[in-house]
Order: structure tokens, then C-alpha cells, then sequence
């Protein structure tokens, strides 16, 4: 019997979605993302007997290493985990290989194809080919047209490309480079990964709407008051400096994570669980999405900026004070705005979206309030009676909150909330799998569901045009209001909705 | 999706000519197609009872090795005809015995290994070889050849080729042709051997092609229950992957289970079992004691004795790791409408007792069976979990396209670690 802490008998059972032979390309490969986050995912993919033996990962970047050289580096980045089973590490290291390439160099595509010819026949992988830019985001138009150039994405069964995050850094870039990509490869072979749709709980939104008839009848504007969508973080800019001056809050999470949050929680329900139908729901709901004030967009927008805070046990330093950080900076860290969806589902309904660095909880979640009561029969132990609000939690402490009044204990007809909770881990006690563990091996199947299609990428961008364009046009109109970390963002992102009569969700 | 046919008409030739013939065949007349680069299939295919409806008139040709519902249906018409009793599973090889009893003279043009089920084209396999024996045992050995160039279903894909080579042939002409398949099996691609009938028949062919590091696809449903789990403990404790179709037919029922004990306020009762009783289709045991083999094999127990019990059932005990002993029992229930495959599990239910909260019981019932006798005796006190087990109803051809699609060179070690054990549980 293997020893395991989880439920015996769950193991091995996620066998079912087989990935086929072949070959991942990664390039950047020398880079964080491949050691921290692709081969972990690929290696718990394989001792999960989801990798076919004829598999193997080319790793491509322009440093000179050998096989053996990228096999020691993700050896020793992987050290913990090798740990617990190196047999397997030992098995699947076995199908890495390196190859020098500069993907603006023609020789080197040439080598690349020959070498790829070479794993086709010692590995078997039948020319199947699944290709992952973990490149600069300047190099996702060049490096398409270099692989179609070089023939590498003619066949659309057999060949795919990953695009990281952020595809393009407003509406006229996201569509220049889709025009670039699409004209590379089909729009079947381009994967633009998000990671938040490889969040269980994530997903979970589509199968808690559509698995269920409760819900549904009552997710429209005549239950549904607001919606509010936050991802906080406790973190402040750490490592990445460089990246975040150039983007902010609202290209880092916005326009990728809040947004897929968005259109998941609002779409309508698709014909059927197939990628198409999903994607065009997506996409239909974002282009029906619009700021609240789109003239004067600065009234439903608030940005702000982490300043010191913390204790003088635990100092924390603010985002000007931050290594690679401009003194004078103006990138916005925290960012709250309002929007509505025109259609016959949600007209007039709110929807809230924050979202902010150097917050007091690490927290993402959707809360549905819904409208209050027509008539208060019974007085309420607190302040007022609270509207009935549905929570799914994103991350940490995964599941779903229902508030609903009951009556509170006592010989009068006092009413009080309570919460009905849904928790992943006491439901089902099972670690889900990391994002990438999902999202690597849906590529790799050519099943394009949790990822995002051109025109739901466009359509994003096109949602918070006239934000960027403020932002770099006229900053003034938008001013970045400091706030101390480890708090819930500046004030005037709680008049934002106190204009409303609300108040953001204290979780 | 339709079956495909060929891309030329096959031709034949001599077996000594077969080998430079294929090695010809990509160089002069295909030149702008490519060879695969993919891997190799043998399907042993006797579709022996397809092959005796035809000859009784009870099935229109060709005779093409495939699980179609036509074939399923004149198999099930054709149970109470040969006086076997409705439990008895369509693909059962007893019906293919009874068929071979009675009288006929019917005939029908052969297409296996010529009409390749989609799933299986959509692997494009390089070199597809079909061991198609005849009922009559003394026909000499035919071989056919053919390009098959399976259609992209969209974009400019360029057309992906491969051959097919069908021996047809009695038995003694089969083995005669064998020194023939070993040279045309690429050393650089892998293998799959699919034994697609018993493992009890022709056992010099079986091993001839079954070669390590061959990758076998058996179905342990079908034929000698000791016979088919002995090859499969044999194969896998030598590094040689074999994959069991019946064994997958178990993935639904296992999936049930495990879902019953994913809260972690229930996994304790998991440490607690003093009961497992599995109902099976028929006399076929195999599945049944593949499952309880799993469940006892990830729950830690020892196999302390197994015997006969009345009506063909199998009795057994375990102990667990505490010492506990656990009573198993495994009994052949008649059905109304049995699945295709023989052995099917009709239902299962598993106790659990512990000191300081209610026992447990976990009823798994087909959703084609009935759960009665599993339902009965008791119940009342335990806190029920109850669950329906969706059946799963795919041809052959289907289920070994899933394992043509992502193989492996190993097999799986729940298989490996439950087979040894289910054939201990076997009585002597």
C-alpha cells in the first residue's frame, strides 16, 4: 500500500485526460518561470501518469547550455520535491533536453527544427508539438512569426503556442498582436494563459451556476443588488519593480484576473461545455460591459498607492521606498472601479472590482449581494436586516458563503444573519492541483476552455480604454491617493461606493 | 464517425514477399505522402462470433472485427437460441461455442484489419497488422497489403500514412506466418499488441507477438479468469506494460468510491471496514475481484483465505492493519439486460464499524442492475451512503484509443499491485 495522507482510494484516479505523445518547447527557458512554475507542473503531471512515455521538454534560450546542464539546474531547483520520489524524477529528466536558440536568428530555427526531427525519433513524439513563449512580452509578436516562419506551426493538429500574460499593454497593442499571432497560427492553436482560470474554485463559478437550478433563476438584476470582486494581496512589489512601474494594478490584475472573474460570474449560460460555447459567452458579456461613466471616468475610478505602515516589530516599507522604484512614482498598486453590463441580465446592477498590493488579507472572491426584503415583518438583533449574500471564495479557504437571516434564539421575532459554508477542504480534504498543472495540461490537449480568445482579450482591453488613456493622457484626473499598508486601500475608494449607499465587503 | 476504409484496395501477395514489398511501398509509389512516425499495432482479431452469425445467416456481412450494435444485438437474439441463460453477456465466449453447435453454410467478404474504426485511424498508426484467424483451421495463410492514409479532418494538414497487413488464415497457418510480423514491427517506434479475445486460445501466437517491450492491450473479461489475470501479474512483474481493458471498465466504480470517502469526516471509516460484498454479472469473476483486490490493496489488508461459496460465489477473508479481520464475499447475481461485457459489476457495499460513532455502509449500484440483494439484511442502523454507478458503454475499439492516445511504457501500478492479488483470490 502506498502511504498517503489523502483519501487511498483517490489515488491514481485523475488519469482519465491522457496527454498525447510529444514534444514541449519552452522558451525562456532559463528563466524563473520555467524552473518555479512549468517543470514542477510538468513533473507532477508525470507522476500523476498523465505524461505519455513518448514525451519529452525542449528548453530554449539564448545561454549556452548542454542537456545536462538544464537537467542539473532544474535538478537543483526542484530539490524538495526530487526528494520524495527520485525514481520518477530520474525516469522523466531523462526526457529533457536543451537547445541554444535565438528566436530572431534564422540559423537558429533551423537547428531548432532539426533537433526537434531528432526528439521526434528517439522519444517517438510523433511531431506533435506544443509551444510555450515564457519570453518578453516584446518578443510574443516575433517569436510567432519566427516559428510559422520556420514551418513549425503548419500543421494546426499537431502544433500550439502558450502565450504568458500581459497580451499587449492596452486595446491598440492587444490587437496589433493578435493580428500578428492569428496570422502566424488558427486561433485553435494560440493558448493566452491566464492562471487564474486555473484556480479550482475558479471553475468552480461555471459548474456552481450551471450544475444547478437554484441559482440561476435568481442571478439576474431582479435578485442581484451588486456584485463586488476583489483579489488582495499581502504582498507588496518584492522582485518585480521593473515589470510593475511599467503597469500598475490595473494591467497586472484588471484587465487579465478581475476580469475573467467578471465574465464568469456575469455570462449567460453557454449551449453546451465546449470551448467555443464558453468563449463566445466570455466575450459577449465583456463587450457589454462598460465603466460606469465612461465620459468622466474618473468618478467611478479610484487608484492608490501603498505608503509605510506595518509595526516597529514588522516595518513595512512603501511603494516609493521599494529597490527598482521610482521615488516619484505614480504607478498605482491598489485600484477600485465601477462598472456596468448592458443586458437584459444585469442592467443598473453594480458590479465593484478591486484590487491592491500590501492588503491587510491575501484574499479573491465574488460576492453577490442580492436586494433587501420588500417588507421587514421582524426587527433585527443588529443594526438593520442584512441582505442576503452569496460569497464564493477564490483563495485561501476555497468555497462558498450563503448569509441569509434567521431567527436569532430568544422568545421575540428578532431576526439575525447567519452563514451557510461550503469549504473545499472539508468537502473533498483533497490539495487541488496547481494552476499550472491544469492550464500546461489542457494545452497540451488542445482544449482551449480556460483560455482566452482574442476577441475576449480585445474586448477587455477595450472595457478600460478610457482609463489607460486617462492614466497616460492625463494623470492628474485620476490621482494616486496614498494609503497605509496593511490597510484596505485609500478612503476615497470607500466613497466610491458610500455614493451608493454600500460599503466594500470587510472579509 | 464512420469506420474508414482503406485508401487502395488491398492487394495480396505471397508472405516472403510482404516485407520488401512495404519497404517499397513509401519509396516509389508515395512519395509525397509521409510515413507516420507513430507506432505499431497487432490486433489479434477473431471476432469468432461475428464470424459464426455470419455464417448462420444471422448477421449480414462483411466481417469486420468491429463492436458494432448490429453485431451486439444478433448476439443478444442469439443467447436464448443456444439455451444460455440471459445473464450471459454477448461477447461471452460461450456463445461463440453454442453459435459454432449449430448448422450453417453462410458466408460474407472478410474486411478486418481493412475497415479501421475511426478511433483507432485517428492515432494514424504507421503500421496497423491484423491476425485475423478463420473458423476453418486448416485455411491456408492469405496476407494483404494496403497504403491507408486516414483523412485530416480539417486544415492543410498534409496526409499522414501508414500500411495495413492482414494474415487470415486457420491457426496452424497463422503460426506458419508469424516468422513474417517480427521484421515488419519498427524497432525505432513503439508497439502496441491489442489481444482483442481470449488469452486462453492460441497460446505459441500469443507469446510469438506479445513480445517485451511490445506495450499488450488484453481484456481479462473475456475467457479463463486464472489464464488472464496470470498473464497480466506475469507481464507486469516482468516491466512490460499491459493495460486491461476490463481493469478500465472499473475506473466509474472506483471513481464512486473514492467520492464516497473524500470528506475528510468520513475517511476514518476507510481504517474500519469489516465488510465488502460485490455483486458481478454472470460467472465471470474477474472484475469483481479486480476491484476488491483494489480496495484491499490501498486499504493496507492481507489476504488470509479465500474459498467457494455456494452458487459460484467466492468467499474470502482479510485482515486489516489493526488485525481486524474483514469478510469478503463476491456472488454472480442474474440480470435482466447484462452489459456487453461479461462479469460487469452489478453492485458493491462496503461496512464499516468503528468504536464511538454509527457504522457506515456505502451501497455502489450499475445503473443497468438492480441493488436488492445488497440492499437487504439490516440496513437500518448503519448511516447509508448510497450512490448510482454510471455504466460506462463504449466499443472495444474506443477504449483502446484511450490508451493508444497517451501510452506508457509501464504499467499502471494500481493494476500491477491489484492483479497478483485478485488471482490469489481466486479459489483453487
Amino acid at each position: 500500500m502506498t502511504a498517503t495522507l489523502t483519501n487511498p482510494l483517490r489515488v491514481g484516479l485523475r488519469q482519465e485526460r491522457v496527454i498525447s505523445p510529444q514534444c514541449l518547447v519552452i522558451f525562456g527557458a532559463s528563466g524563473d518561470l520555467t524552473h518555479r512554475k512549468l517543470i514542477p507542473a510538468l513533473f507532477e503531471l508525470f507522476r500523476q501518469r498523465r505524461l505519455p512515455s513518448e514525451f519529452a521538454v525542449l528548453g530554449c534560450a539564448r545561454r549556452p547550455w548542454s542537456d545536462e546542464e538544464f537537467r542539473g539546474k532544474m535538478e537543483q531547483a526542484l530539490a524538495p520535491v526530487i526528494a520524495e520520489d527520485p525514481t520518477a524524477w530520474a525516469t522523466f529528466s531523462s526526457g529533457l533536453f536543451y537547445e541554444p536558440v535565438d528566436l530572431q536568428k534564422d540559423d537558429d530555427l533551423v537547428r531548432l527544427g532539426k533537433r526537434l526531427e531528432q526528439i521526434d525519433r528517439i522519444r517517438a513524439t510523433r511531431s506533435n508539438r506544443t509551444f510555450y513563449l515564457s519570453v518578453s512580452p516584446n518578443y510574443y509578436g516575433s517569436g510567432c512569426r519566427a516559428l510559422a516562419g520556420a514551418g513549425l506551426l503548419a500543421d494546426p493538429k499537431r502544433s500550439r503556442v502558450v502565450i504568458e500574460k500581459p497580451f499587449g499593454r492596452d486595446f491598440a497593442s492587444a490587437q496589433e498582436l493578435n493580428r500578428i499571432v492569428n496570422g502566424c497560427a488558427k486561433e485553435n492553436q494560440i493558448f493566452r494563459i491566464d492562471h487564474y482560470l486555473g484556480k479550482e474554485t475558479v471553475q468552480n463559478i461555471l459548474v456552481l451556476r450551471f450544475a444547478n437550478t437554484i441559482f440561476e433563476p435568481i442571478w439576474n438584476r431582479n435578485y442581484i443588488s451588486s456584485v463586488q470582486i476583489t483579489a488582495a494581496e499581502t504582498v507588496g512589489v518584492e522582485e518585480r519593480a521593473g515589470y510593475y512601474e511599467t503597469s500598475g494594478a490595473l494591467r497586472d490584475m484588471v484587465q487579465n484576473h478581475l476580469t475573467q472573474m467578471l465574465a464568469l460570474t456575469a455570462m449567460e449560460p453557454p449551449g453546451r461545455y465546449e470551448p467555443e460555447s464558453i468563449r463566445n459567452e466570455k466575450a459577449k458579456v465583456l463587450q457589454a460591459a462598460r465603466l460606469a461613466d465612461e465620459a468622466e471616468p474618473w468618478k467611478c475610478c479610484v487608484r492608490g498607492q501603498y505608503g509605510p505602515g506595518g509595526n516597529s516589530a514588522d516595518p513595512l516599507s512603501g511603494y516609493r521606498q521599494e529597490p527598482g522604484v521610482d521615488p516619484n512614482s505614480t504607478t498605482e498598486t491598489y485600484v477600485s472601479m465601477k462598472l456596468f453590463i448592458d443586458n437584459w441580465r444585469w442592467q443598473g446592477v453594480p458590479f465593484y472590482l478591486r484590487t491592491g498590493k500590501r492588503m491587510p488579507k491575501r484574499l479573491s472572491e465574488v460576492v453577490l449581494t442580492f436586494r433587501e426584503a420588500p417588507v421587514h415583518l421582524f426587527d433585527s438583533a443588529g443594526a438593520g436586516p442584512t441582505a442576503n449574500q452569496l460569497i464564493l471564495r477564490i483563495q485561501p479557504n476555497e468555497g462558498a458563503d450563503f448569509r441569509f437571516e434567521v431567527k436569532a434564539p430568544g422568545s421575540g421575532m428578532r431576526s439575525r444573519p447567519v452563514d451557510m459554508d461550503f469549504s473545499y477542504d472539508e468537502s473533498f480534504g483533497e490539495p487541488s492541483d496547481e494552476g499550472y498543472v491544469r492550464l500546461l495540461a489542457d494545452a497540451m490537449l488542445s482544449d482551449p476552455t480556460l483560455f482566452t480568445r482574442s476577441d475576449e482579450v480585445e474586448a477587455a482591453w477595450r472595457l478600460y480604454t478610457p482609463l489607460v488613456e486617462l492614466i497616460e493622457q492625463q494623470p492628474w484626473q485620476l490621482p494616486v491617493y496614498p494609503y497605509e499598508a496593511r490597510t484596505w486601500g485609500p478612503a476615497a475608494a470607500d466613497s466610491l461606493l458610500a455614493r451608493d449607499g454600500l460599503l466594500w465587503r470587510r472579509p | 464517425m464512420a469506420p474508414q476504409l482503406t485508401l487502395q484496395a488491398p492487394l495480396e501477395l505471397p508472405p516472403h514477399e510482404v516485407p520488401n514489398y512495404l519497404s517499397r511501398l513509401w519509396e516509389e509509389e508515395h512519395e509525397q505522402a509521409n510515413g507516420a512516425s507513430t507506432f505499431s499495432l497487432v490486433v489479434w482479431e477473431p471476432a469468432w462470433i461475428e464470424q459464426q452469425l455470419v455464417r448462420l445467416g444471422r448477421l449480414p456481412g462483411p466481417i469486420s472485427g468491429l463492436e458494432r450494435p448490429e453485431l451486439l444485438q444478433a448476439a443478444r437474439e442469439a443467447i436464448p437460441v443456444c439455451g444460455l441463460s440471459p445473464s450471459t453477456s454477448p461477447l461471452a465466449p460461450e456463445l461463440a461455442w453454442q453459435l459454432g453447435q449449430l448448422p450453417g453454410e453462410g458466408s460474407a467478404e472478410d474486411l478486418r484489419g481493412q475497415q479501421v474504426d475511426a478511433a483507432i485511424s485517428r492515432h494514424q498508426p504507421r503500421r496497423l497488422i491484423t491476425l485475423a484467424p478463420t473458423l476453418d483451421g486448416d485455411r491456408a495463410l492469405e496476407t494483404l497489403v494496403a497504403a491507408y492514409c486516414p483523412l485530416p479532418e480539417e486544415g492543410p494538414m498534409a496526409s499522414v500514412c501508414g500500411d495495413v497487413v492482414v494474415m487470415r488464415g486457420g491457426f496452424g497457418a497463422l503460426e506458419e506466418g508469424l516468422q513474417m510480423v517480427n521484421p515488419l514491427i519498427s524497432a525505432d517506434l513503439p508497439c502496441w499488441v491489442w489481444w482483442n479475445g481470449s488469452l486462453d486460445e492460441a497460446p505459441h501466437l500469443f507469446e510469438a507477438v506479445s513480445l517485451a517491450p511490445r506495450r499488450l492491450v488484453v481484456d481479462s473479461a473475456i475467457g479463463s479468469p486464472a489464464r488472464a489475470l496470470e498473464v497480466i501479474c506475469h507481464r507486469a512483474a516482468s516491466g512490460q506494460a499491459i493495460s486491461d481493458l476490463n481493469w478500465y471498465r472499473l475506473l466509474s466504480w472506483r471513481e464512486s468510491l473514492a467520492m464516497a470517502f473524500d470528506m475528510p469526516s468520513r475517511r476514518d471509516a476507510l481504517a474500519h471496514v469489516v465488510q465488502l460484498d460485490i455483486d458481478v454479472q454472470g460467472h465471470q469473476p474477474v472484475q469483481g475481484l479486480l476491484m476488491a483486490a483494489w480496495i484491499a490493496d490501498r486499504l493496507g489488508w492481507q489476504l488470509e483465505h479465500t474459498s467457494r461459496a455456494e452458487g459460484d460465489g467466492i468467499l474470502a477473508n482479510f485482515r486489516r492493519p489493526d488485525g481486524v479481520p474483514v469478510r469478503f464475499r463476491q456472488m454472480p447475481v442474474p440480470v435482466g439486460t447484462p452489459s456487453t461485457h461479461p462479469g460487469s459489476l452489478v453492485g458493491l457495499r462496503l461496512v464499516c464499524e468503528s468504536e464511538g460513532r454509527s457504522p457506515l455502509c456505502v451501497i455502489l449500484c450499475g445503473e443497468t442492475g438492480g441493488c436488492m440483494r445488497l440492499e437487504a439484511g439490516g440496513m437500518a442502523r448503519l448511516e447509508l451512503v448510497e450512490e448510482v454507478v454510471a455504466t460506462a458503454v463504449e466499443s472495444a475499439q474506443k477504449e483502446v484509443s484511450r490508451t493508444l492516445r497517451g501510452g506508457h511504457d509501464s504499467t499502471n501500478p494500481l493494476l500491477s499491485a491489484a492483479a497478483p492479488l485478485a488471482a490469489k483470490l481466486l479459489p483453487r
